[in-house]
């Protein structure tokens, strides 16, 4: 008989308590687990896309003069719908500058120019779609492929999204029109669509060519220039170029050279602190089910003063009463945090299904998972062990 | 269990106790359930230990037994200091030295016979297999060990009661204390327990303390002492013993 096996009898003789009594730690450890895992996943995810698809990208954004002061404060797509109101002085002429210098690092430069216009398949009215203006060699940057057609320099190219939404139930709209801003555009190409969190953006918009785009909403300057460098480890050549080109046409230094290694970092900050966050949360619940776990083995010990009397008639020692009652509440403890992990594992499982990016349990989770679970029963199991120990077995032994 | 014999320097006397007082509460409130007491109990004695309730027989017991500390007084067992002795100290002559029988059944009703019986040798921390071998051999002392694998509720009173003796006498004790061991006991089942304590006395020489205020339970002991507010007023030899042979006649 060791303190594992009297515990888990005690536990099992007393199922329903037993279980009820869990469940505070069940949920605890499964909020635990699963925010934790669901941070782990959504984190390994973006990382994944951007090593697939994003990780060469480079965006010159327009910025305030460094003679302002401000430099390097990238204002977020510059253009007349940015949030931050940066005047852009990046034009078409600035990317192919940088195409032309950049030959060795670079593979391709594209301007991106957000323009404030609708976009209808009637000469007026809006569909709500946003309608930019670039070149043939952004969609190489953006690893966007095809599904019919090509980006010809005259026509319009459909994001996938934007394709369903202006011509519903056509499967390939190729020579159709559309208009952006009364002006008729012919549709040459749709895009297949973008695969995860970055590929959602390209496929609302409609793509014109930047200089037809420009000319239409009365503008010379685009939004931002994206840059994409031949290999994962030429970005930095490929930025110091960006750069030096721009610096020697801008004097003035009025934008900023943003590498999406440095995006990705920013995300994956701000996720592990949101992730943190809500796991810090969630450990409330794990405090409550281990207030849970002390009450409930404090009723035991009361009702056992007889056992314990028993037992320390018996020569049992001060240590292996509360070894024993330790155990229990350990026991407990680990039980249902197994429970827990085991759910956040089915969790984990639709979650991916529905979202549709792998978010099953990480072992870091469940390490914290059983490291809680021995921490609230260790921790809340002291109190009514300690109690139990300490019983004089006089004491114990006259309460009939 | 072989007998026993006094150990080499062993003092003669198991108990031998000065001036016990044992106070509860505070205060108005303040109990003295013991006041003085005085006791020497040698090695192989029966003694009988009377009163009425509220004498601080069982107080006293719980003192000899090391279940309690007495508020002053010194008590030496088997010649060793154990007034004011810590714990853990404490835990581990009951496991070993001293053994109870209580008025309760007191057995644990999740373990069988057997496992009841082993129960102080495992705090005791013995080897499994010494442990079995005990248990299976203090067991058939008490005529039990064909029901070792029973668990208490499928034992009549007076088995238990005998299951309980098992598992005191199985780690070899100096000192056998019984609590009104025939008080939740019919009278035949009663009988039957007191037998099996004259038996020890006499074939393995056990020393057994019984509390007890029912004058024919007393009346199986050899020596009879008796107190009354926390005193011991009488202390004299039984004279007129049930014995072993008679108690034998009288269960059948």
């Amino acid at each position: 008989m060791n303190a594992l096996a009297i515990a888990f009898d005690s536990i099992w003789s007393h199922r329903t308590r037993s279980a009820l009594t869990a469940l505070g730690v069940v949920i605890g450890v499964f909020a635990v687990v699963t925010l934790t895992s669901l941070g782990t996943a959504v984190s390994n995810y973006v990382t994944g896309q951007f090593n697939t698809l994003g990780a060469r990208i480079i965006t010159v954004s327009p910025s305030l003069p460094a003679a302002t002061g401000g430099a390097h404060a990238p204002g977020r797509r510059g253009g007349p719908n940015g949030f931050v109101q940066v005047p852009s002085t990046l034009t078409a002429t600035d990317a192919q500058a940088i195409a032309a210098a950049g030959a060795g690092s670079i593979a391709a430069v594209a301007p991106v120019a957000d323009l404030p216009a609708t976009v209808a398949t009637s000469p007026t009215g809006s569909a709500g779609i946003q309608a930019v203006g670039t070149t043939n060699a952004y969609f190489g940057i953006e690893q966007a492929t095809f599904a019919h057609g090509r980006f010809d320099g005259r026509g319009a190219v459909l994001g996938s999204r934007a394709a369903t939404t202006l011509f519903p139930g056509v499967r390939r709209p190729l020579g159709r029109d559309i208009y952006v801003d009364g002006r008729a555009f012919a549709v040459v190409g749709v895009l297949n669509a973008g695969k995860g969190i970055l590929g959602d953006q390209i496929d609302r918009n409609v793509f014109v060519p930047v200089s037809a785009g420009l000319s239409l909403v009365k503008l010379t300057t685009v939004s931002e220039i994206i840059v994409g460098a031949r290999t994962n480890g030429g970005v930095n050549a490929a930025a110091r170029v960006t750069t030096r080109v721009l610096t020697a046409r801008h004097p003035n230094r009025d934008f900023a050279v943003i590498k999406s290694t440095a995006i990705l970092s920013t995300i994956q900050s701000t996720l592990s602190t949101i992730t943190t966050f809500l796991s810090g949360l969630a450990a409330i619940s794990l405090l409550v089910g281990g207030i849970g776990i002390m009450n409930i083995m404090l009723v035991t010990v009361t009702e056992r003063f007889r056992e314990i009397g028993i037992r320390k008639a018996l020569g049992a020692r001060d240590g292996d009463i509360l070894v024993q009652f330790l155990s229990e509440s350990v026991l407990l403890a680990v039980l249902g945090g197994a429970v827990g992990t085991a759910l956040s594992a089915v969790a984990g499982g639709i979650i991916a299904h529905l979202a549709g990016f792998p978010a099953g349990l990480t072992a870091n989770a469940v390490v914290i998972a059983l490291g809680f679970s021995i921490g609230v029963g260790a921790i809340f199991g002291v109190l009514p062990a300690l109690r139990a120990a300490r019983l004089m077995p006089a004491e114990a032994l006259r309460s009939e | 269990m072989e007998r026993v014999e006094p150990r080499e320097g062993a003092a003669a006397q198991v108990i031998r106790a000065r001036g016990l007082v044992r106070e509860y509460g505070q205060g108005e409130a303040l109990v003295r359930a013991l006041d003085g007491v005085d006791l020497d109990v040698g090695r192989g004695e029966f003694v009988a230990l009377m009163g009425p309730s509220g004498s601080g027989k069982s107080t006293l017991m719980q003192i000899l037994g090391l279940l309690d500390r007495p508020t002053s007084g010194t008590y030496a067992l088997s010649g060793r200091d154990v007034a004011g002795i810590g714990s853990g100290a404490a835990a581990s002559l009951r496991g070993r030295s001293i053994a109870f029988v209580f008025q309760a059944i007191h057995l644990l009703p999740r373990l069988t016979a057997l496992a009841n019986v082993e129960l102080p040798m495992v705090y005791a921390r013995m080897p499994a297999a010494d442990r079995d071998t005990r248990a299976r051999r203090s067991l058939a002392q008490v005529g039990l060990e064909p029901l070792s694998h029973r668990l208490p509720s499928q034992l009549s009173g007076g088995q238990a009661q005998r299951v309980a003796i098992a598992r005191a006498i199985a780690p070899g004790p100096d000192l056998l204390l019984a609590d009104e061991p025939t008080g939740a006991l019919d009278r035949h089942s009663g009988r039957e327990v007191l037998r099996v304590f004259q038996e020890l006395n006499e074939s393995l020489g056990l020393t057994i303390v019984l509390v007890t205020h029912d004058p024919i339970v007393a009346r199986h002991a050899r020596r009879l002492v008796e107190l009354e507010d926390g005193r011991i007023v009488s202390d004299r030899p039984v004279e007129d013993r049930i014995t072993a042979a008679a108690a034998a006649e009288a269960a059948r």
